[in-house]
């Protein structure tokens, strides 16, 4: 089973989010911020990070960079989740390392569409 | 998706209250990057989550706010006042739709075009020269304000307010005078408000960290188990002390510990920070200074003092409302603190710490402290005392009657405070929950509140004691010290005018007896047994007093044995018993026996409390400001020459005194004495007493009048002090006696005052002029002196208004022995007040000087009002001009009387009252 890492400071979010990846069978994990975010990968590696972008102590960007520079930290697909206010720095986003990126809110068609370009099912 | 929306109200609900609290701290430091960026997120975060739960309107406000809020944290927009009171409304309207959600589980419908237009002319203006907020209709274009109802607009808005909007915000920016400068708090109170929020700044909401969500039910069943589990472990344990060798010892011990665990465990769950009360005040505060134009910070110590959650729920509106009240009456405007010599900013500071199982939360202020002057005035006006009590009372007892019902000294109903919710409220809130609440105020200083609560409420540690041999429990919150006394030692209970009291530390100690107080014995057996029990009494010798204290009034209960102290569980007092004040609760013993816990708020009610601790003197005098002749009175029951006791009202006596006969110096054939510095004449009742003796002392009865004079009334021995009805039965024969009267069984002559006052003191009245009243009398000739007294079988109601309690207290058995039937009130408020509820007098007599409403204006609304219209009216006054005397009769007057031509008084009564029956004929 796959796994997939939540990463986003609000659970209103990460509850919909874990619903829709275990809808489409993946193993889910959360994490409210980044520095959690790490911690998580730092014990194992998910396959994939829904990850939001504006975050308390460790924001998305943040714990991109850092989980590209980590052993076996190229293995994730990172899903960028935004708001239009973010949409600037999308482009920095996938400068850093993320594979996607999708619009919030999000809904189940959307995250499986992407999951499938991205070759995760 | 129910349980989303649940889980996003309760999500929402504490970004936005951390929204409140940063909102005011970046207001204060408005180059704050970190916190700029933290609030931002949070606004960012409702945002989002709104829209995976399906909530437009919600998300649109968030959205627009956040937009300003973007360009906060992007530097080119600089944070004012106006721009911070913006966003304060949209967290508002937020809070306004979060609460319908909660309700009813949809979003409400509703336009908030006003609010989002001027998000949006924020958003848009001109960031080089920050404007304050235009006004509302502002003109930025029509177009600008519906293509930001689109999502995703935000871009193309800008670029259509650069087009058309900018000229005109650039117009208002060049015209508005400059934002006013971030406020700059004095260095000390800005280091320390930094200090206290710095673990919030930088670390997550402890909510976030590791945390379980629970709901509360299951933590009260929790709690209400664990209590019965400590009843169980006391019950066990009281067993394992009578049976020492027992193979339970060393389980038990072992129970003992994990229970005791267990309950610290489980009230860990419930306890919460003290700042999650006190989140909403900065937001108030900021408000309130706004509003007022006043300069206030708020400084928070102590905010993660823990208590139980049930008690952090029942004093935050207490608490809210008396820091509004500081912020409020306590803190000056700047000018008047400038004047003062004080920083133009007052500062409020919240302290909340842990002592002794208990919490105690001060609420200090630098403001301009209690108004001493007019609290007195008002403790007047409202009859709550006597002058005479209040010139014995510290300042800090007369700043407790704050607390009383219906007092508040608030000229001004603000928005904020004085709309009739008040300190007694407060009061009554904290001692619902076993707290206390106490003042300390220095005019020109500031003032100090400290709130003693109870951490938590379902167990409390009690000690236990026993009356009769009944057991109580008494909670340690209010017991300050006990102390042994004994028949045989120094230490033991004196009686001074029949209520007990102690000395404890060279200060008398008010007394109550448990056994009294409760009438644990049947008095019947009392009389029968009398032998018995003096004998046990005799026995049971030493008596213990429980020092209590409750506020600032300390008293003693009289127990006869103490027991240990122990953790009790507090089981409410059933709903047919909860009318006794006497007791909060009960609980059940570790023997399983149930007792009664005592409320020793209830008990300092029952035995009277400011007035006790004032003076033995004081307790005596307690005012009654309705009262009619047919209640009972306070007698003081004398000898003074002649078979018969003589008996006069106690409250027209201001001292009792004892006189060394040898300082007796006559002058006119007068008895005198000096006394306070003044001559004070003497006088007797009966020749029999001779003031020439030259050798030992006497009791003399003081009677004071206004002017500051006295006169002393020798006589031979003072009996008691009771309390009766006086119902004359013959009246006086001889001037100076108003009558006879039954007074505990006895025939007793009731003394007219009045009489000796006059006697003594010919001019007593001289500045009161006796000439207008001759004048006046000499206009109404058909004045018959003494004719008609008693006319009547039927009594006739008269109604007194005079603000003097003296001479209400003279003027009352006077009346009464002349056969009417009195009723005396010490304002024309209270009169009308009983007009409207449809009493009827068949005369009402006034006094003409009376602070508030004075007698003519009276008499003006009650010839105005329909239901006294025909009510003869008649002035007494102790000073009046012609003019006077023309304007009384114009407002309708019938008769005007010297206030202390007392035969006039009765003939004009009883003429005024013959001449309505005819009338009426």
């Amino acid at each position: 089973m796959k796994t997939c890492l939540i990463v986003d400071d609000s659970r209103v979010v990460r509850k919909v989010a874990r619903r829709i990846a275990e809808e489409l069978g993946f193993e889910c994990l959360e994490a409210e911020d980044g520095q959690k975010a790490c911690e998580a990968c730092a014990i194992a590696m998910p396959d994939v990070v829904l990850l939001d972008w504006n975050m308390p102590v460790m924001s998305g960007i943040e714990f991109l960079e850092e989980l590209r520079k980590m052993e076996g930290g190229d293995h994730p697909k990172v899903v960028l989740c935004t708001t239009e206010n973010d949409m600037a720095h999308i482009l920095r986003a996938m400068e850093a390392g993320a594979n996607e990126y999708i619009m919030k809110p999000f809904d189940n068609e959307i995250i499986e569409s992407k999951f499938r370009q991205i070759g995760l099912i | 998706m129910d349980d989303l929306i649940s889980e996003f109200i309760a999500e929402t609900r504490e970004s936005l209250e951390e929204l409140d609290q940063d909102l005011v701290n970046l207001e204060q430091n408005p180059n704050d990057h970190d916190l700029l960026s933290k609030i931002f997120r949070l606004k960012h975060t409702i945002k989002g989550t709104c829209g995976f739960l399906g909530l437009p309107r919600l998300e649109k406000v968030a959205h627009h706010a956040e937009n300003v809020l973007g360009r906060f944290r992007d530097g080119d927009l600089e944070v004012t006042p106006e721009y911070v009171t913006l966003i304060f409304e949209s967290i508002d309207t937020i809070k306004g739709i979060i609460d319908v959600i909660a309700e009813t589980g949809s979003e409400p419908a509703g336009d908030d075009s006003a609010l989002i237009r001027k998000l949006d002319e924020v958003y848009e203006s001109d960031g080089s020269s920050p404007a304050p907020a235009p006004a509302e209709e502002a003109e930025a274009p029509k177009p600008a304000a519906e293509m930001s109802d689109d999502e995703k607009a935000a871009q193309i808005d800008r670029e259509l307010a650069e087009a058309f909007g900018e000229p005109v915000m650039a117009a208002d920016a060049a015209a508005s005078p400059p934002p006013e400068e971030a406020p700059t708090p004095t260095p000390a109170p800005a280091a320390e408000v930094k200090a206290e929020n710095a673990p919030q700044q930088t670390g997550t909401p402890i909510a976030e960290q590791q945390s379980l969500r629970v709901n509360v039910d299951v933590l009260e069943d929790l709690m209400t188990m664990v209590s019965e589990l400590v009843l169980t472990r006391n019950q066990l344990l009281q067993i394992l002390r009578i049976q020492s060798e027992s193979d339970f010892n060393t389980p038990l011990q072992r129970l003992n510990q994990v229970v005791s665990e267990l309950q610290e465990g489980v009230m860990k769950t419930r306890m919460q920070p003290i700042g999650n009360a006190w989140a909403k005040l900065p937001r108030i505060i900021r408000d309130l200074s706004m509003e007022l134009g006043k300069k206030i910070d708020l400084v928070m110590l102590g905010k993660d003092t823990e208590l139980d959650r049930q008690v952090l729920e029942l004093i935050k509106d207490p608490l809210t409302h008396m820091v509004r009240n500081s912020g409020d009456h306590g803190i000056e405007d700047p000018a008047t603190r400038k004047a003062a010599g004080k920083p133009e900013t007052g500062t409020i500071t919240l302290n909340a710490f842990h002592e002794g199982g208990h919490i105690i939360i001060t609420i200090k202020d630098d403001g301009k402290g209690l108004p001493l002057e007019k609290i007195k005035q008002k403790i007047l006006d409202n009859g709550m005392a006597t002058p005479e009590e209040l010139a014995q009372m510290s300042t800090q007892q007369i700043n407790q009657f704050i607390f009383r019902a219906g007092f508040s000294t608030a000229e001004k109903v603000t928005s904020v405070s004085g709309r009739g919710v008040g300190m007694d409220v407060v009061r009554t809130n904290i001692e619902k929950i076993g707290g206390s609440i106490e003042l300390n105020s220095v005019e020109g200083k500031g003032s100090t509140f400290t709130i003693k609560i109870p951490l938590t409420l379902a167990i409390v540690s009690a000690l236990v004691v026993a009356a009769s041999g009944e057991r109580f429990a008494i909670p340690q919150i209010g017991v300050r010290e006990l102390v042994m006394t004994s028949e045989d030692s120094d230490n033991k209970i004196e009686t001074i005018k029949g209520a007990p009291v102690f000395r404890l530390r060279e200060r008398l100690l008010p007394l109550v007896s448990l056994t009294d107080l409760l009438k644990l014995k049947i008095p019947a057996m009392a009389d029968v047994e009398q032998d018995d029990l003096a004998a046990e009494e005799k026995a049971a010798r030493n008596k213990y007093i429980v020092v209590t204290q409750v506020g600032s009034y300390e008293f003693g209960i009289i127990v006869d044995r103490v027991y240990d102290t122990e953790e009790i569980v507090v089981k409410p007092v059933p709903s047919i018993l909860r009318d006794l004040e006497l007791f909060s609760g009960n609980t059940i013993l570790g023997d399983g026996s149930v007792i009664m816990i005592l409320d020793p708020n209830g008990i300092a009610k029952a035995t009277g409390e400011i007035e006790a601790s004032a003076d033995a003197h004081a307790t005596q005098q307690q005012e009654v400001a309705h009262s009619e002749s047919g209640d009972k009175i306070s007698l003081l029951l004398f000898r003074g020459g002649g078979r018969a006791p003589k008996a006069v009202p106690l409250s027209l006596v201001a001292r009792l005194e004892n006189i060394d006969m040898s300082k007796i110096e006559h002058s006119n054939d007068q008895a005198m004495v000096q006394y306070r510095g003044q001559l004070m004449p003497l006088l007797t009742m009966h020749p029999s007493i001779d003031l020439n003796t030259g050798a030992g002392e006497m009791p003399v009865l003081v009677f004071n009048a206004e002017d500051n004079k006295s006169m002393g009334l020798v006589v031979e021995e003072i009996i008691d002090i009771t309390e009766e009805y006086i119902d004359v039965q013959i009246e006086g024969n001889h001037s100076g006696s108003l009558g006879s009267a039954i007074i505990d069984g006895k025939a007793t002559d009731v003394v007219d005052v009045g009489y000796f006052l006059q006697s003594s003191n010919k001019d007593w009245f001289k500045n009161h002029g006796d000439e207008p009243f001759a004048s006046a009398n000499d206009a109404e000739p058909q004045t018959t002196n003494g004719s008609g007294r008693k006319a009547q079988s039927g009594k006739r109601r008269v109604l007194l208004v005079d603000d003097s309690a003296f001479f209400r207290n003279m003027l009352t058995p006077l009346l009464g022995v002349a056969g009417y039937q009195v009723t005396t009130l010490e304002s024309p408020v209270e009169a009308l007040k009983l007009c409207e509820k449809g009493e009827e007098f068949d005369v009402i007599v006034s006094d003409i000087e009376m602070p508030d409403m004075d007698g003519f204006e009276f008499a003006e609304k009650v010839k105005a009002q329909s239901n006294w219209q025909d009510t003869p009216m008649v002035a007494l006054s102790s000073h009046a001009t012609p003019q006077d005397i023309d304007r009384g009769m114009t407002v309708g007057f019938s008769k005007y009387v010297a206030k202390f031509d007392r035969d006039t008084l009765l003939s004009t009564l009883s003429q005024t009252l013959s001449e309505k029956r005819t009338a009426k004929q």
